[in-house]
């Protein structure tokens, strides 16, 4: 069933991130709704279904980018093999994590996207976008992982069935 | 499927080459027609949520423009008083610089006469002795008696005088009386001030004509005017068969509620005659 939610949730974040947020941008930058739901939605699920909300979540933000399809899916994949991995270290994820695991993971799918793209061929300014965009969109990130993992959490509770902790 | 999801690393691997797969179909372009049909109805979902975006920023920036618009109306307020209130200053300048135009106009017409121009600081017109302040006195050589004129006529004379200051006894007086005559007939006769501030000519001779709009100066009889400054004109005239004198009221051109400026003729000394009246008395059979 949640990986089932992840079409319309993401398509949802997706078109969201393609209307509304290119009116709250701050300098380049603006929140980053597919990453920060993907997060929250693999910190507490099995792997499978992170990897299945972060492939879905990827592909239809490409799809509203210039980017060939997959590009910001490779940096979601990988950050929701390192939140599972970290975690099954933990007992329990607190609000100090959750918030350096959206510093750090917007900071790495940023970068991982101005890496793919410099590969793709595309035209990288990688101080300008550090400072106009990665950085802006951390401080949007870290701002709304609360609300966005309050959210999700409520969706899991009521619809997931491969949650690691609440089956 | 099990056995590749018991392998984390694998899996990593396995997802992230499906990924770059995508990447190198979509670069290629084959993938161009699954993503066309894939964007449909997402094009379809932006296109509505944009324009609720564009409503929402709309509505945001028009608060803004909004606030601006009230700050920018407030400013220019200030500004329109600020500009109200340097108009009136020069309407004030302008009309100052006409009242003194035509007293320079006056002095140049009067060449042989030296004057001293004074403001009117204060304005004493009870019903009993119509007088005025103005800010010249002894220091600026004014003395009592001088002549005080503006371009329009005359105004009075100087009654009391301080250092600084000097108190003008006006024409409209009930204690003024000036000798006058008529410009056209040199008529002679008395003006005098009223208890209603208007002025009225008297001791005119029987039998003089007496014409409305005639235009009424001193005589300088008497020696505290000097002769032919303008006191008014006619504007009526009336005789009593059982009066000696015919009388005629007389209208000054001036205003003398807004009067501002002044000028005080110091090249006029009036004449003090009386000096003459104890000589007079004093004649033995008198």
């Amino acid at each position: 069933m949640g990986n089932y939610l992840s079409i319309p949730i993401l398509a949802l974040a997706a078109v969201l991130q393609a209307t509304f947020v290119p009116q709250i941008r701050l300098l380049g930058g603006g929140p980053d709704l597919v990453f920060l739901i993907v997060l929250a939605w693999s910190i507490n699920i099995r792997l499978e279904g992170g990897v299945t909300w972060a492939f879905v979540g990827g592909v239809l933000q490409d799809l509203f980018s210039a980017a060939p399809t997959g590009t910001s899916a490779v940096g979601l994949i990988m950050i929701v093999f390192a939140v599972n991995q970290l975690a099954r270290q933990v007992q329990r994820v607190g609000i100090i994590l959750l918030l350096g695991l959206a510093l750090f993971g917007t900071l790495f799918q940023q970068l991982m996207m101005i890496v793919l793209l410099a590969l793709l061929g595309f035209n990288v300014d990688l101080i300008g976008d550090l400072s106009d965009v990665v950085l802006p969109t951390m401080l949007y990130n870290l701002v709304l992982i609360l609300p966005v993992y309050w959210l999700i959490r409520r969706i899991q509770r009521r619809f997931a069935t491969d949650s690691r902790f609440f089956v | 499927m099990r056995r590749l999801r018991s392998n984390p690393l694998v899996f990593l691997l396995v997802s992230l080459f499906t990924c770059f797969g995508l990447m190198f179909l979509s670069q290629s372009g084959i993938l161009t027609p699954v993503e066309d049909l894939a964007s449909i109805p997402l094009n379809v979902m932006s296109g509505f949520f944009n324009r609720i975006a564009l409503s929402v920023s709309g509505g945001v920036t028009d608060l803004t423009e909004l606030q601006n618009l009230r700050q920018r109306n407030a400013e220019l307020e200030e500004a329109l008083a600020q500009f109200q209130s340097e108009l009136v200053e020069l309407r004030e300048i302008a009309s100052d610089y006409n009242r003194l135009a035509e007293l320079l106009d006056y002095t140049t017409s009067k060449a042989n006469q030296e004057f001293v121009t004074a403001d009117v600081i204060s304005v004493d017109e009870s019903n009993l002795l119509r007088t005025i302040t103005i800010n010249r006195g002894a220091r600026d050589g004014i003395s009592v008696g001088m002549p005080v004129v503006t371009g329009q006529g005359l105004v009075g004379r100087i009654l009391n005088v301080s250092a600084n200051a000097s108190r003008v006894l006006l024409i409209t007086s009930r204690d003024s009386a000036v000798s006058a005559r008529l410009q056209s007939t040199r008529v002679e006769g008395s003006v005098q001030g009223q208890t209603a501030g208007n002025l009225r000519m008297t001791m005119i001779p029987l039998g003089q004509p007496l014409t409305v709009g005639d235009l009424v100066i001193t005589s300088g009889l008497g020696g505290n005017f000097p002769p032919d400054v303008v006191i008014g004109i006619v504007t009526s005239a009336r005789q009593f068969e059982f009066e000696l004198f015919q009388e005629a009221e007389v209208s000054s051109l001036i205003n003398f509620d807004t009067l501002e400026f002044v000028l005080v003729m110091t090249s006029f000394e009036p004449v003090d005659l009386s000096i003459f009246e104890q000589q007079t008395s004093e004649t033995p059979g008198n």
